[in-house]
């Protein structure tokens, strides 16, 4: 048992390797190929990106991760579509399935609205503001500010498979030892009904300050790069402000949708929206999620990790390579 | 056996008014994305898919394409007979799915007696509708 689990790890560092190489091989080709659409039809488009993102969902899902994290990077890395109608896409394909998610977390009380008000305020003003930073650079700095961008996603997604791979484990119910007057005075404090265990938990959180200037942070990258952002909010709630960290997930997943909402808006203002792309990865993401739930259930996926972290890796590479490349430096 | 405790109702009005708004406006942007593959649009969809894979930007694909600059606005509502512009407004309608949803929450704070939390939503429910009205926005 052990034994085939250490396989299983191997073969999947193996896959993600493997896979990595592949990626960035197939950026040269694409890249090679840009002058033609490689005689696809819209309708061809549509389908060819409806089954890719059918794919992106699935294992992203399996992974632990957000659909849009390994969406945007992707695209952006191996496609030659301008970033901004990417970034567009993404924050729309992870704003539609967060909104999907969020019904059953709200009904159950798993997401602690006081949490998720108190946390929207920071986030959903510096989304705004990360979204227009991204319009403007678009606006003034043309194709130096393209490849500023792809260099700063390719950066940051090194970092967010870092935090991935050497992040620490999380904690399903931290102990909250001391509790800030602030925090104490916002009321944070919740509880929730634990199917698993049975019984009723009662939850203290802290650290309100820290969370809201982390919480600035995570909306200004997620705005700007049009990143869902699960990868960050999840580790906010969970080890800064000590949620438990199934109330954390679901205060992420519904924060998303309020958050990249609000970011959105001026990318369809500034025309980076076009339904013939963002509608088959809407679809796709979101048949995907469902695909890889329920994949979920049946088999242990632990080495998909290794895939998510090979996508990534591979991504940040070509996002920094293709900034580089074109800024001069290579 | 301990009692569950009930789940705040502005939580549940958020959701139930994000979940159906979204749900409505994806297959509105489907029906629309049918009709605009099988017919012609307001912005020609080979002339699309030619400038994104060509990476043009947004800038070049409107002009290029549609023979007009960026519209800067809510341009699908005028051009409702097309299957581009019955796309655009459900993925329009599910992008305000989350503004109308917290609408809903702040009217179900004001019920709860949040206290701070009828502000805090207020202010989130503000950022989002004027950032859908296009009043949060880069004009150039």
């Amino acid at each position: 048992m052990v034994y085939s689990k250490l396989r299983l790890g191997k073969i999947g560092k193996y896959i993600a390797m493997s896979l990595m190489m592949l990626l960035l091989f197939s950026g040269q080709v694409l890249a090679a190929e840009v002058d033609s659409t490689m005689g696809m039809t819209p309708e061809v488009f549509f389908a060819v990106f409806l089954v890719i993102t059918i794919v992106i969902g699935i294992v992203a899902v399996l992974g632990g991760v957000g659909g849009g994290v390994v969406f945007t990077p992707l695209m952006m890395g191996f496609t030659p579509i301008d970033s901004y109608i990417i970034r567009a896409t993404g924050l729309f394909v992870a704003m539609a399935g967060a909104l999907v998610a969020a019904r059953p977390f709200l009904r159950r009380g798993l997401a602690n609205v006081r949490l998720l008000f108190f946390a929207a305020v920071p986030y959903a003003l510096f989304a705004v503001i990360g979204a227009l930073l991204a319009g403007y650079v678009q606006e003034t700095m043309g194709e130096v500010g393209e490849y500023y961008i792809k260099l700063s996603l390719g950066v940051l997604v090194i970092g967010i498979a870092l935090l991935i791979l050497f992040g620490g484990k999380r904690v399903e119910y931290p102990e909250v030892k001391n509790v800030d007057s602030f925090s104490e005075r916002m009321g944070l404090a919740m509880a929730y009904w634990e199917e698993s265990l049975g019984r009723v938990v009662d939850y203290k959180v802290t650290k309100a300050p820290i969370g809201i200037l982390l919480f600035c942070g995570v909306g200004l990258i997620s705005g700007m790069f049009g990143l869902g952002a699960g990868w960050a909010m999840v580790p906010v709630f969970n080890l800064v402000m000590l949620a438990p960290l199934k109330v954390s997930a679901a205060c992420s997943k519904v924060l998303i949708g309020i958050g990249d909402t609000a970011a959105i808006w001026p990318y369809i203002m500034g025309g980076g929206i076009f339904p013939l792309f963002a509608v088959p990865c809407m679809i796709g993401l979101i048949i995907g999620t469902i695909i890889g739930a329920k994949i979920m259930l049946r088999v242990k996926a632990g080495f998909i990790r290794y895939l998510i972290i090979a996508i990534m890796f591979g991504s940040g590479i070509k996002l920094i390579q293709t900034g580089l490349s074109g800024l001069g430096y290579l | 056996m301990e009692e569950k405790p009930k789940p705040p109702i502005s939580g549940i009005i958020y959701g139930e008014a994000a979940y159906w708004i979204v749900l409505a406006g994806m297959v509105i942007a489907i029906a629309g994305s049918v009709i605009y593959l099988s017919g012609t649009g307001y912005v020609g969809k080979q002339c699309i898919l030619n400038e994104m894979w060509e990476g043009s930007d947004v800038s070049t694909i409107w002009e290029e394409c549609a023979g007009k600059e960026v519209p800067h606005g809510h341009w699908y509502i005028n051009r409702l007979s097309y299957g581009d512009g019955i796309a655009m407004a459900g993925i329009a309608l599910g992008c305000l799915a989350a503004v109308v949803g917290m609408w809903g929450a702040f009217v179900g704070m004001i019920r709860e007696k949040g206290g701070i939390y009828v502000a805090f939503s207020l202010i989130v429910a503000i950022i989002l509708t004027l950032s859908a009205a296009g009043i949060i926005q880069l004009k150039h």
